[in-house]
């Protein structure tokens, strides 16, 4: 058991080093950018690349692998005053719904990004599908988070911390 | 029975001479077809006209020869820098075996081409106010151009440092100096107000530049005879018209360039046609390039 | 316009009201109507994908928000405070005139007002509910109200946006945001100073005049963040979108070299914070782009341009209807939504009726930035209400006569456009 929680762990920090790897990306390519067309005089063109890349991979990732709760941005002037039970009533609709479609719309998705690899980025030469296979990571894992949404809803379970304090993150500011 | 509806999704403004001609085109074949135009990029993002059309979820697109060449690396000769000399060379060489020979590798593609659409020959606009008559003049010069290496390649091609940039952002990065200057064809040089902050137009002419337009292969070849003949017409009436526009529009901005105080004249053009042409002989584009082309292109020229 | 696009909407709204993540919400709805069409499910995503990828000027919102948070965690929001707290902390009401003058000065680094309200806002807060001494909701509201002022002095990522829906210059966009920011953040002041003596709220202890210039001297690396954005952008060095990175290397450098309060440790926290921060923001946008697609195909803009076009508008009747629209619609929807989706249908005429394109960013701007902290759907109003745990009802109490207020800035805003438009022109606009 200790060693779940210690993968657990590891899996943890992981998952949230991949979108800050990609902003740090994201970050270091403009200062480069900037730095060869201003000071070196021989503008790079690469850098804008990556940069929508990264961009791209923050998003999806963030939104279904790293995602919490407290990430979801969410309309909670109802959802946050009702009662609990209601509430679980709420993410047992809304979890059928989301799980539903994106697991209806799977395959589609699938045969559009497979179709991608017909196309490589400019100056990369990636092959657009595994680019934008992030969009088969992000519904994939949302049909699993939602799942189990749904599944704690369903037990009874008041899994949400999500309020009204839902949009704002925990980290204490310094 | 219903009208096949036609999406066409395209790039250009509302107001641009080219959105004219396919309201023009969509009016004249109204009888039978639901034509519907969506410019501005709004139906389908710019560059993926193509795969959409492909996958079957947009009949028609204005496709630039460079998302072409992505797909189809033979195409990238099209995007080379002086291998047109004119609106007519570009017209006659989409006629001739050269387009045969191109065009069926798009129709294998899933792509119909119905014609070539002329929007302006590129010219260099600089903010700086240093004359410019060899390639050799434009070294050290950070000249905007689209992003891509296909275009930035054309940058380099005609001697400067390319730098890629948001077609908002260009007007701001010459006023400041963040670049010293972009190539546009001279209508988009007037639209977006260009000529306020910039000194001089060298009429390199480095590149006619073209769209396709285009439909689903499959489609077209479902249609009717009689319904392929009255979209081509359409589209050859309407394009021809738009092509004398531009034209002319090209000619009387010259001299509105002129009054507004900006030095317009035309460098060595056949210095920065051969450093060009060398420097694509040389580069990976030119590998893809079908044996004995650029020949045949260069024959067809008067 | 079909059924199906009605069916498509009334998801939208009925789930995200049951909770559903807004995000999720539009992408999910879009999918539906794409079902409920027989059409190819992925062009929902296509459109995402591609929207995504190929919207370069997007790339400031993360940008940004790593520039703010990284002011944060190094000292440099703490020092711009006490800077602001000697400077007018002496007043009746003081500590609410500090809270909008540090939002007017930390709206030279950071493009969102979101950014503006977990940061500065969450410090302030601290400071004003401390010792008892404004209640929880007043200071969530003032917090609220003066973060709209963010984006709309520059940099702006809404201003962004907007430029990128309407190919309208960002620079002159940027310029014409600096006036009418001034103005507002005036007339927040004002309101805050008769609020404050109609609940009697206490007067701040007076930092001593002698302090001033040793505070002061502390605030400068802080201080000069907005005069290097403008320099970097205005001097050539960086375009606007670039800019963005120019701020988080600036409050990198002074953070860590300078002040030497960010150790490798806190950076990585900070990066990992603003990556989640960003896909937070970022998802909502990529909700739009496919929601965007199902809004087009239905020829929407058309039917509304043929509604506009029956109306017979004149260039006022247009911009009063504009402002009142975008309002309504700025309590439902989100910002960024009403920029990519709604404003595009307004474009066409607004150009037609002679409005002013940079003038008309900035109505829309002002309009949607409002809307984030308008009831019942406000962005700034959760995130401000869920610091203070204040209750809704109360915040939007308190907060009813800073939108009242800057309600009127908005009219002036609208009908006076040589206010708008002069910065811009003396730059060399001409429109
Ligand atoms: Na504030
Ligand atoms: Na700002």
């Amino acid at each position: 058991m200790p060693l779940f929680i210690r993968f657990k762990q590891v899996a943890s920090v992981l998952v949230d080093a991949v979108p800050a790897i990609l902003l740090t990306a994201m970050f270091l390519c403009f200062i480069i950018q900037v730095l060869m067309r201003y000071i070196m005089n021989t503008p790079v063109g690469w850098t804008v690349e990556v940069c929508v890349i990264a961009w791209l991979w923050i998003l999806l990732w963030g939104q279904s692998v790293s995602a919490r709760e407290e990430d979801e941005i969410r309309f909670d002037i109802l959802y946050g005053s009702v009662s609990l039970a209601l509430r679980r009533w709420f993410r047992m609709i809304f979890s059928v719904f989301l799980v539903g479609i994106y697991a209806w719309s799977l395959p589609a998705l699938w045969d559009f990004v497979t179709f991608m690899k017909i196309q490589k980025t400019s100056y990369l030469d990636i092959r657009f599908n595994w680019i934008y296979s992030i969009a088969v990571v992000f519904s994939v894992v949302s049909i699993l988070r939602y799942l189990w949404v749904f599944w704690t809803a369903a037990r009874g379970d008041d899994a949400s911390k999500a309020g009204t304090d839902a949009v704002v993150r925990k980290d204490p500011v310094k | 029975q219903d009208k096949p509806i036609l999406r066409l999704s395209s790039v250009v403004s509302e107001n641009d001479i080219r959105a004219e001609a396919f309201a023009e085109i969509a009016e004249a074949v109204s009888d039978q077809f639901d034509m519907q135009v969506f410019n501005g990029a709004t139906l389908v993002k710019q560059g993926t006209e193509m795969t959409s059309i492909q996958r079957g979820n947009l009949e028609m697109g204005l496709i630039a020869p460079q998302t072409i060449s992505e797909q189809i690396p033979e195409w990238s000769i099209l995007t080379s820098a002086y291998l047109f000399k004119d609106a007519d060379h570009l017209k006659a060489t989409f006629k001739s075996d050269v387009g045969a020979q191109l065009l069926k590798l798009t129709e294998e593609a899933g792509i119909h081409v119905l014609a070539p659409v002329y929007f302006g020959t590129r010219q260099v606009n600089l903010a700086p106010e240093k004359e410019v008559m060899k390639p050799e003049d434009l070294k050290g010069v950070t000249l905007r151009m689209p992003g891509g290496d296909a275009w930035q390649f054309l940058g380099e091609a005609i001697g400067a440092s390319p730098t890629p940039l948001a077609y908002a952002e260009v007007y701001t990065a010459l006023q400041t100096g963040a670049i010293d200057g972009q190539d546009n064809p001279l209508p988009n040089d007037y639209n977006m107000k260009f000529y306020e902050v910039t000194s001089q137009i060298v009429l390199t002419g480095h590149l006619v530049g073209f769209d396709v337009l285009a439909i689903s292969a499959k489609l077209w070849n479902d249609f009717t005879p009689e319904q392929q003949e009255a979209l081509q017409s359409a589209v050859d009436t309407a394009i021809d018209k738009s092509t004398q526009r531009h034209i002319a529009r090209e000619e009387e901005l010259i001299q509105f360039f002129k009054d507004e105080g900006l030095k317009v004249y035309e460098p060595d053009r056949v210095a920065f046609r051969d450093y060009a042409q060398k420097k694509y002989l040389e580069s990976e584009f030119a590998q893809s390039w079908p044996e004995g082309m650029i020949d045949a292109i260069n024959a067809l020229a008067d | 316009m079909s059924w199906e696009f009605g069916a498509c909407v009334a998801v939208i709204l009925m789930t995200a009201i049951i909770g559903l993540p807004i995000g999720h919400a539009m992408l999910a709805s879009s999918i539906f109507y794409l079902l409920l069409q027989g059409h190819d499910m992925s062009i929902a995503f296509e459109q995402m994908l591609t929207g995504l990828y190929g919207s370069y000027v997007l790339l400031a919102i993360p940008l940004f928000i790593f520039a703010a948070d990284l002011m944060n965690v190094g000292s440099l929001s703490d020092r711009l405070l006490d800077f602001c707290r000697a400077l007018v902390g002496r007043f009746r009401g003081g500590l609410g005139h500090v809270n909008v003058v540090s939002s007017l000065i930390f709206s030279g680094m950071s493009g969102s007002a979101i950014a503006d309200a977990v940061g500065m806002g969450r410090i302030i807060i601290n400071l004003m509910t401390k010792d008892g001494k404004y209640p929880g909701a007043y200071a969530s509201a003032i917090t609220a109200a003066s973060a709209i002022i963010g984006p709309i002095i520059p940099p702006s990522i809404p201003m962004v946006l907007f430029a990128l829906v309407s190919d309208t210059s960002i620079g002159f966009l940027f310029l014409a945001g600096v006036v009418p920011g001034l103005i507002l953040g005036v007339l927040l002041m004002v309101m805050n100073a008769w609020q404050a003596r109609v609940y009697n709220y206490p007067v701040d202890d007076p930092v001593p005049l002698r302090d001033l210039p040793r505070i002061t001297f502390r605030a400068v690396p802080a201080l000069l963040m907005p005069v290097i954005l403008l320099v970097g952008i205005y001097g050539g060095v960086t375009t606007p979108t670039e800019a963005a990175a120019l701020a988080a290397l600036y409050a990198f450098l002074v953070s860590t070299v300078f002040y030497r309060s960010v150790t490798l440790r806190t950076a990585y926290q900070t990066v990992r914070n603003s990556a989640r921060s960003t896909a937070s923001v970022g998802f909502l946008i990529a909700g739009a782009l496919a929601f965007n697609y199902v809004v087009t195909i239905e020829q929407v803009p058309n039917v509304i341009r043929d509604a506009l076009g029956d109306q017979e508008l004149t260039f006022w009747s247009f911009l009063l209807m504009v402002n009142v629209m975008l309002l309504l619609l700025g309590c439902l929807l989100e910002a960024n939504a009403i920029l990519l989706v709604i404003v595009p249908i307004f474009l066409p005429t607004a150009v037609a009726l002679g409005v002013d394109p940079v003038h008309f960013g900035v109505i829309v701007v002002v309009n949607t930035m409002i809307g984030l902290a308008t009831p019942p759907y406000g962005l700034l109003l959760f995130v401000v209400t869920s610091i203070t745990k204040s209750p809704i009802r109360d915040t939007i109490r308190h907060l009813l006569p800073f939108l009242a207020i800057m309600i009127a800035g908005l009219a002036i805003i609208t009908f006076v456009p040589d206010l708008v438009l002069w910065l811009p022109r003396l730059y060399g606009y001409k429109g």
